[in-house]
């Protein structure tokens, strides 16, 4: 047995320890954190093993019927172990004390916790169709129980627990039609001989098969337009575990998508990888613009994460699409930037939800608009909280800039290199990308300056305290990955590129990206950064120095000390943008003006709403639900509640089947 | 567009040419200023009649701005403040907080009877006090209201131009 081996075989068995002591004693919240946060480190060992080269196989055939269960772990899903397993070792220690409530000590979410956990690390290392498909089903119903697990908290949490559960299943059943599909061509489930024979399908057969996982993984990332459950979901489910749903589990419909697309179906036609990469853009901007919009903290980050999916999308979808031209060393680089991506953005989505369940914790609120003055009160969360804001808002000295920068080059580099389609595609995604960054900068400055900076805005607020030492420890330890992973992506560039090396294959990426690599260098351009604001600042400094200074109020237009009413709120510092793209989100305004009786003309209050709702889903759920809705309004009918009549409905259907059977027999 | 063009050349230049220089004597610190002064108007309780004419004066036809005056949003960007009215009660500490705001050196302009000794408001219950009652004034400007010709010779005494 090799490193890998023995650590996959650690954190099942961990795991299941865990889960088993949380079913037979009443455990202690805290050993249930400790044995998630030991599996995500075995996990996190395999991968690294994995992707330093030590990949293994084992074949349990007595485990499941049928199949059996198949692992191996190669370099891509090392990778995506590791990064799984990372968020686990954060997640499992900040919900020592987080989960420490009534609703969370429940056994079945304590046991559903480290079964969550790995049932994300089995995904990526599963070897045939059955292990995926189980250890992909295993996900989503631990994931669902975590989901509702505070249903107390009213109903908005079991509605949100229903859409989760709906879309996720239909996911699963188009995963579930593709892959069977697939196999039925091969006659064997075990990936192995599914790339041997991937590469013989015919066109149509694998466009459907791939049209029909794409479905299914897109979903589970949250991708546009099946993205609907990913901002309801995640803000109602307790934070660490919306930390692991989106920092780690969205991860793996990326990589379903690329084991499949590019691994198994080794490639494909060009429109698969533009229906990918168009669907990537359409996320990525749509996602922003819905977080840039809303004044819910929690929601806001789910929102970001559609943004951030869709952003890896358009790194795969570039991907494919230089594969398909021929063009494998960009179709390296564009993987590559992906990959980047998936890491950084678990990196920083887990310091941000998690420094957001802080604030939660702490303060009973998510609304940006009751929220604000945090720093004296939570300085530890806002610091953990600011360098996640710095990451994900795609700027130098934070995480999401590095890979929105190579995906940036692998665009640009890729105009001249795949014909007409990639003329058009590669500059609109180019745009795209563009403008996700700068709307991220904005969304993540209102999430952290409103959210964290100025006045306290509610008395809750101003109550608030810091949270215990173990979630400040899980979200110190996301927030240094960060850095690192901010300052010195070198250091990670071998491991995905191992990791994208093992789908993509190239020799020369290695030169490419090198280049890339050395003509960026984050950590030098930090330190000048860092360099230049010394310097201002000095200079300022003996520029003041040398003038008489005169201390003064704040000018506060001479009326009273400010209040908190007078600051930006969350909706008003995103009403410009709402302006700016009014056509685009169309957001629904309310003004109610109230008059004195006795006057016309002496307003007595003014009232004003606002909601953005979301436009896609109202245009495409909406239909769908209602014809739902009325079939089983129809259905109701059929059923009174006379025990008569549903015996002779099973008997007329027997029969009914009997004829059919002689007629077509 | 075009229509524009034609109608500014049709117009033609409506500003009444420049009177001379009011004598008097200017305020000592507005010497350092070099004749470009920054005024932010404050309305500590006046009728609004003063307000128009310090519109006019900053209109196209007295054009008070052609002397180096200008009106600014915020006393931290003001050299000088325009106070019109009798100062009022609930504006006596705005009226003073403001004065602070203003960088040093400063100066005050005081613009109509009521500003200068409460005009017609004199006695009455809600009033503090004229403008030098609350802050030092340097230049008065005299009438009800002062005619925008007097309030840009006012101003053009702390320009010197
Ligand atoms: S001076 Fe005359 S015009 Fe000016 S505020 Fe007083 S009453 Fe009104």
């Amino acid at each position: 047995m090799n490193l890998a081996a023995t650590g996959m075989a650690a954190a099942v068995a961990i795991a299941v320890l865990t889960a088993l002591l949380a079913v037979v004693v009443r455990t202690r919240t805290s050993v249930v954190g400790v044995g998630t946060a030991l599996t995500g480190v075995a996990a996190v060992v395999a991968g690294a093993a994995a992707l330093a080269g030590g990949s293994f196989s084992v074949v349990l055939p007595g485990v499941l019927p049928l199949s059996g269960v198949s692992l191996t772990l190669d370099p891509l899903g090392g990778l995506f172990v590791a990064v799984t397993g990372g968020v686990a070792v954060a997640a499992g220690i900040y919900s020592m004390s987080y989960a420490d409530t009534p609703d969370l000590r429940a056994r079945g979410v304590r046991v559903a916790l480290p079964l969550f956990v790995v049932a994300m690390v089995l995904v990526p290392a599963a070897a045939n169709v059955g292990t995926l498909l189980v250890c992909w089903e295993l996900m989503a119903l631990t994931s669902l129980v975590l989901v509702v697990a505070e249903h107390r908290r009213g109903p908005q949490v079991a509605s949100a627990g229903r859409w989760y559960a709906v879309m996720t299943h239909l996911g699963f059943v188009s995963v579930l039609i593709g892959l069977m599909l697939f196999v039925a061509h091969t006659g064997d489930d075990s990936f192995a001989a599914m790339r041997e024979a991937g590469r013989h399908l015919s066109p149509a057969v694998a466009g459907v098969v791939f049209v029909a996982t794409l479905v299914g993984f897109a979903s589970k990332a949250g991708i546009v337009p099946l993205h609907a459950w990913l901002p309801r979901a995640h803000p109602e489910a307790p934070s660490h575990v919306s930390a692991l749903m989106s920092a780690a589990m969205v991860n793996l419909g990326v990589y379903g998508l690329v084991r499949v697309g590019v691994d198994l179906l080794g490639g494909g036609a060009a429109w698969w990888w533009l229906l990918v990469l168009a669907l990537g853009a359409v996320s990525a901007v749509y996602g922003i613009l819905q977080a840039a919009m809303s004044s819910d903290l929690k929601r806001l980050l789910g929102q970001s994460t559609t943004e951030n999916m869709g952003l890896v999308l358009i790194g795969v979808g570039a991907a494919g699409l230089f594969a398909s031209s021929g063009d494998r060393a960009l179709a390296a680089l564009a993987l590559t930037a992906a990959l980047v991506h998936v890491v950084g953005h678990a990196a920083f989505k887990t310091v941000l939800f998690l420094a957001a369940g802080s604030v939660l914790h702490a303060t009973g609120s998510r609304d940006l608009d009751a929220l604000g003055g945090l720093r004296p009160v939570m300085p530890v969360t806002t610091a953990a909280f600011g360098v996640g804001a710095l990451a994900a808002s795609a700027l130098p000295p934070g995480t999401a800039f590095v890979s929105e920068w190579l995906l940036l080059q692998a665009l640009i580099h890729g105009l001249p290199a795949g014909g007409v389609a990639a003329a058009i595609a590669m500059p609109v995604a180019v745009a795209a990308v563009a403008l996700t960054a700068g709307l991220a900068v904005a969304t993540f400055v209102k999430a952290f300056g409103v959210g964290f900076l100025a006045k306290p805005r509610s008395e809750a607020v101003a109550g608030a305290h810091e949270s215990p030492f173990t979630m400040l420890a899980a979200m110190g330890i996301a927030a240094v990955v960060c850095v690192v992973l901010a300052l010195w992506p070198a250091g990670i560039l071998p491991a995905v590129q191992a990791a994208a090396g093992g789908v993509a294959v190239s020799g020369d990426v290695t030169l490419r990206l090198n280049q890339a690599t050395g003509a960026l260098s984050p950590l030098l351009l930090t330190l000048g950064l860092v360099a230049a604001v010394a310097v201002v600042a000095a200079v300022m400094r003996a520029a003041v120095a040398r003038r008489v200074r005169r201390e003064a109020r704040l000018w506060d237009c001479g009326g009273g000390p400010m209040s908190a009413r007078m600051e930006y709120t969350a909706t008003s510092f995103a009403e410009p943008l709402q302006r700016v793209f009014d056509d685009v989100v169309q957001p629904e305004l309310d003004v109610d003006v109230s008059h004195h009786e006795e006057s016309r003309y002496l307003v007595q209050a003014v009232e004003y709403r606002r909601k953005v709702p979301d436009r896609i889903e109202r245009r495409l759920y909406q239909p769908v639900l209602s014809v739902i809705t009325a079939w089983g309004r129809a259905g109701r009918g059929l059923a009174p509640g006379s025990v008569h009549r549903y015996l002779g409905y099973g008997f007329y259907a027997v029969c009914g089947v009997l004829l059919l059977l002689a007629v077509t027999r | 567009m075009l229509s524009l063009w034609r109608k500014i050349r049709r117009t033609g230049r409506v500003a009444e040419s420049a009177p001379p220089l009011p004598d008097g004597e200017r305020p000592e610190r507005a010497v350092v200023l070099g004749g470009s002064v920054q005024i932010r108007h404050v309305d500590a309780g006046s009728c609004n009649g003063c307000e128009v004419e310090i519109g006019s004066a900053f209109g196209p036809v007295y054009d008070g701005e052609r002397y180096g005056a200008r009106l600014v949003a915020s006393p931290r960007h003001a050299d000088a403040l325009l106070v019109t009215g009798v100062v009022t009660r609930n504006m006596a500490e705005p009226l003073r907080r403001t004065f602070d705001a203003v960088p040093a050196p400063k100066l005050v302009v005081a613009v109509g009877d009521c500003a200068r000794d409460c005009g017609v408001f004199a006695g009455a219950y809600g009033v503090a006090g004229a403008v030098r009652d609350i802050v030092p004034v340097d230049v008065e400007i005299p009438g009800c209201p002062p005619r925008p010709e007097a309030i840009v010779e006012g101003l053009r005494k702390l320009t010197g131009r």
